[in-house]
């Protein structure tokens, strides 16, 4: 298990390098005025500006390899170097808008992994019966909503017509107390700390900030759940050994408990991998609706601006992160199937 | 059976650890300031938040040229002089204790020594006391910083006839590239410029190398470049350390690296508590030592992040915002909200054209069709015909323009120099209006009759998301075309980086920009319109810059040379004047900007050339 896991960490290298020269190879098509349209956020600002001397000093005319060799010669020195578009470092701000991303995820994942299933559970169980007919009219809805369509109901409603769920991480008040010495940030993630600090008026204020996004991501996801459970615990349902168990005279939620449900939930395992890679990546449109300044809203900033180190920055961290998460799912497989054997 | 229980356990934990939540989350702690309720709003008169979208790029005086920044600089620093309220000639002294002139002895008869009495008992945000000395060493320490692409060439132009510090280097040096300057030329640059601001007693002395009648502007409030910093704390922070053997250590540093660049320490009525970039949000706190006595706002949040319209709206309807920025399209949603004041019409000095080209680079251009009068394009040198651009003056529908597309929040234009500036030029003076007759007449003149015979074929570019430049291209597009049924033009979105290297080489027929006013006077729109070596006819080819010095250059130079005020008037009425009648660009529209913000929020005055919304330090907020 442990040299499995050593070998696939060996791979991340190949996978970040393999990255990394693609996107240089992509950026080296953009020539230097092109780059430089960075450091000059619209056309209206261009005053008094000598672009040349822009140009040089950032050294933005050297040929791609000669760009990649710095940069990589740079990121050996822990510098994934400046975003112009976040004023930052680009370390810097991965570091301080992850937290709020993993938040969202997290509290995302739980309601859309424990509801997709139970959803994806009942409907496969009452299979073309109307409670299946139901969910699956409202997961085929939900699943085929724009996401900036929902979320800006969502936040009209949430917020607009009922007051109850703010836009952004903390209210005004809530942000100056954060900001005091007294209070310490340990994760970055404001409901976490907020319970460390016992701040409950903090943590109560934070959960109603993050609730309408949770919920917004989660009945997007939901659908997504809820229809590869079904599919795949109607597969199991019609195996033989269920028959078997059947037959057996077990009781039916044993039969589904201990016999369907944990075969059924093999595929599920792989594809909540993917999805909480899914969730990480594409809050985008989530936190912009929701002004949630997350990973998502600086990886869009960037990329609009030409903000090279930090979509290059953002890309490695995502490519961590996928090759961790892939790694964590094949763990998982050889927990709930004991077949499978990681050697 | 024993698992039963646990989970009753953990049941009863969660449900108890929710009511305990629930109960102590309503109420904050007892320190924190709570807002009431009112009419469903919160309403806190302690804090003031305001919500923009679009953040600072840095908040150093000699870097930051981009109104974003400046807003936030406008409230922490502040300068020698300030305007008088509700005009934009009159000033008033600030950390001066007067304003110089010539009557008062102050600028001296030639107008090239201004002299600035400093005022006492004025404390830093860090309790120190204000300096004639922290007065010199703000302005040469940005002068010497002049990074690329920053503001410093405002206060460069007058005090030493250059451009930028490198170019003074250079000229003493004798040299082309800043690179060859030597040692000894280096000393002997910063001692000019170190001669040129000196202290004199409490005084502080400018030394100028030309008569500059704006000078008074350049280094009124609301100029960040003319912030004045403390010079001690500047040191003990790594800044330059006031040595002219030194100062190539500091200068254009990359923007990050200077202490300034997300630091603030000013006199301003509120004091620096945080810059969370990654927020993009800036919290003030008022200055309890401020000279004029500590604002009635006591905490400023500034939330710079919310680039979504509906969102900003939602906060200002809940009150959690006590003022949002409205962009033009969106002022009608907030007309007739509840609790909410929109004020409309508020003249800026800001103003948008579109530039002709001159001198297109026609070589594999996709914009100018064949690049002949074929009919299937448009030759190089199409706009440097006089008719060719009066034509197209006449074929824009600025009214419907200004109805459809900005909602009436603009005027059409008397030339290059804005209304709010209406002091320098005549208002009964002849404007362009929507007249195809006229422009087909001028169209039927163009190359000898050459150009309504074949028709002619252009394309026009806008930037994506500007979509008010994409409706200006599609009005002058219908108006052209309504014309003669052989003239096509195309209109085209491109991202702002596709376009810039476009723009630069010179190949876009006509360029759409805007220009927002560094200072308050007609010289800062004559000089980038007009001016050969301005920016605007930087982008009409060398034609267009022939044209401009053929045709404006002398003008401006006497303008800026004029220290008498009524002949100043007289020559800027010519120019602009002159501006319409010989065309170098599609003068487009005169801009308005709006305030919008809550019921409560009082004391707001306008002040057309305030880089800030909102003075914070002359707000209150009342239920009254």
């Amino acid at each position: 298990m442990l040299s499995y896991i050593v070998r696939r960490l060996m791979f991340l290298p190949v996978v970040l390098f393999g990255i990394t020269v693609l996107i240089f190879a992509l950026i080296s098509t953009l020539g230097p005025w092109t780059r430089v349209a960075t450091f000059i956020p619209s056309p209206d600002a261009e005053r008094h500006v000598d672009l040349e001397a822009i140009i040089r000093k950032y050294n933005l005319d050297d040929p791609p390899l000669k760009m990649y060799t710095r940069w990589v010669n740079n990121l050996l020195h822990g510098n994934l170097g400046w975003s112009q578009s976040s004023h930052m470092t680009v370390m810097e701000a991965i570091k301080r808008r992850f937290p709020a991303t993993l938040e969202l995820t997290l509290f995302a994942v739980i309601p859309v992994i424990i509801g997709g299933i139970l959803l994806g559970v009942i409907s496969s169980v009452y299979h073309n019966k109307p409670i299946d007919h139901t969910t699956r009219i409202m997961a085929i809805t939900l699943w085929s909503m724009p996401d900036f369509v929902l979320g800006l109901a969502v936040l009209m409603v949430g917020y607009g017509v009922l007051g109850w769920f703010p836009p952004g991480r903390l209210s005004a008040w809530a942000e100056l107390e954060v900001l005091k010495e007294s209070f310490r940030s340990f994760t970055g993630m404001h409901t976490i700390d907020s319970l460390l600090n016992l701040r409950f008026d903090i943590f109560w204020d934070a959960l109603r900030h993050i609730i309408a996004p949770v919920f917004t991501l989660a009945c997007l996801w939901w659908a997504f759940m809820l229809r590869i459970t079904r599919s795949s615990m109607l597969d199991v349902l019609n195996q033989d050994y269920v028959r078997t168990a059947r037959a057996k005279g077990l009781a039916e939620n044993v039969v589904i408990k201990k016999h369907a449900l944990g075969n059924a939930l093999i595929p599920v395992t792989t594809v909540a991998g993917n999805m909480l890679l899914g969730l990480l990546g594409g809050v985008m449109i989530v936190e912009t609706v929701f002004n949630y300044p997350g990973l998502g809203l600086l990886t869009s900033t960037a990329a609009t601006r030409l903000d090279v180190p930090c979509v290059v920055g953002v890309a490695l961290f995502y490519a961590i992160i996928l090759v961790l998460v892939n790694l964590v799912v094949d763990l998982l497989y050889s927990v709930i199937d004991p077949r499978v054997r990681l050697e | 059976m024993k698992s039963k229980v646990w989970l009753w356990v953990i049941l009863a934990i969660v449900v108890v650890g929710a009511a305990v939540l629930i109960w102590t989350g309503q109420k904050p702690a007892k320190e924190v300031e709570v807002a009431k309720t009112v009419d469903g709003a919160s309403f806190n008169p302690n804090l003031f938040v305001y919500v923009g979208a679009g953040d600072a790029e840095t908040l150093d005086p000699s870097r930051a040229y981009d109104t974003a920044s400046s807003e936030i600089m406008f409230q922490y620093y502040e300068n020698l002089i300030a305007y008088k309220e509700g005009s934009l000639e009159e000033f008033v002294p600030m950390l001066a204790t007067e304003v110089p002139s010539v009557e008062n002895g102050l600028i001296s008869a030639d107008g090239k020594r201004y002299s600035f009495p400093i005022r006492k008992g004025v404390k830093f945000h860090n309790g120190a006391e204000l300096t004639p000395e922290d007065v010199e060493y703000s302005f040469e320490r940005n002068i010497f910083a002049d990074p690329v692409g920053g503001p410093m060439w405002m206060l460069i132009e007058p005090l030493f006839g250059k451009a930028s510090i490198e170019d003074l280097a250079c000229e003493i040096a004798g040299v082309d590239s800043f690179d060859q300057v030597d040692e000894a030329a280096l000393l002997k640059t910063a001692r000019r410029v170190m001669d040129a601001i000196e202290v004199d007693g409490d005084k502080v002395v400018f030394n100028l190398n030309t008569a500059y009648p704006p000078f008074l502007s350049i280094l009124a409030r609301n100029s960040s470049w003319s912030s004045i910093i403390n010079k001690k704390w500047m040191i003990e922070n790594g800044a330059w350390d006031g040595k002219a053997e030194t100062w190539t250590q500091w200068h254009n540093l990359d923007t990050e690296k200077q202490v300034l660049f997300e630091k603030a320490m000013g006199t301003g009525p509120y004091k620096q508590v945080e810059w969370d970039r990654s927020n993009s949000r800036h919290t003030m706190e008022a200055h309890a030592d401020y000279w004029q006595g500590p604002a009635a706002i006591k905490t400023v949040i500034v939330n710079n992040g919310v680039t979504e319209f509906n969102t900003r709206k939602l906060m200002l309807q809940k009150g959690e915002a006590d003022a949002i920025y409205v962009p033009v399209e969106n002022s009608p949603q907030i007309e007739g909200m509840e609790g909410v004041t929109l004020i409309r019409n508020l003249p800026r000095l800001n103003n948008v054209c579109a530039i002709f080209n001159q001198e297109i680079n026609a070589v594999d251009n996709e914009f100018v069709g064949s690049g002949k009068l074929d009919g299937n394009g448009i030759p190089a040198d199409f706009f440097s015909d006089l008719n060719i651009r009066k034509a197209f003056c006449y074929a824009f529908d600025y009214d419907s323009f200004i109805k459809e597309v900005v909602l009436g929040e603009a005027s059409v234009p008397y030339g290059v120099i804005p209304q709010g500036l209406s002091d320098f030029f005549d208002t009964n003076s002849p404007r362009y209006n929507y007249d195809l007759k006229k422009a087909e007449e001028y169209f039927k003149k163009a190359f000898n009759g050459e150009v309504w015979e074949k028709g002619f074929k252009v394309t026009l570019v806008w930037n994506i998301p500007n979509t008010t430049r994409k409706t200006a291209c599609e009005i002058l597009e219908h108006g052209i075309e309504a014309i003669n049924p052989k003239f096509q033009v195309e209109v085209q979105g491109m991202e702002w980086a596709t376009m810039l290297p476009r723009r630069r080489e010179g190949r876009l027929p006509m360029v759409f920009i805007g220009w927002l006013a560094d200072y308050a006077d007609p010289h800062n729109f004559v000089y980038p319109y007009l001016h050969s070596k301005g920016d605007f006819m930087s982008f009409t080819g060398d034609k267009g810059r022939a044209f401009a010095a053929a045709q404006f250059d002398a003008l401006i130079n006497a303008g800026i040379n004029e220290t008498d005020q009524k002949k100043r008037i007289q020559i800027y009425t010519e120019l602009q004047k002159k501006s319409l009648d010989q065309a170098p660009h599609l003068m487009l529209y005169d801009a308005y900007d709006r305030r919008v913000h809550r019921d409560w929020v009082k004391g707001f005055v306008f002040d057309p050339i305030c880089p800030a919304q909102y003075d914070f330090y002359a707000l209150s907020k009342s239920l009254d």
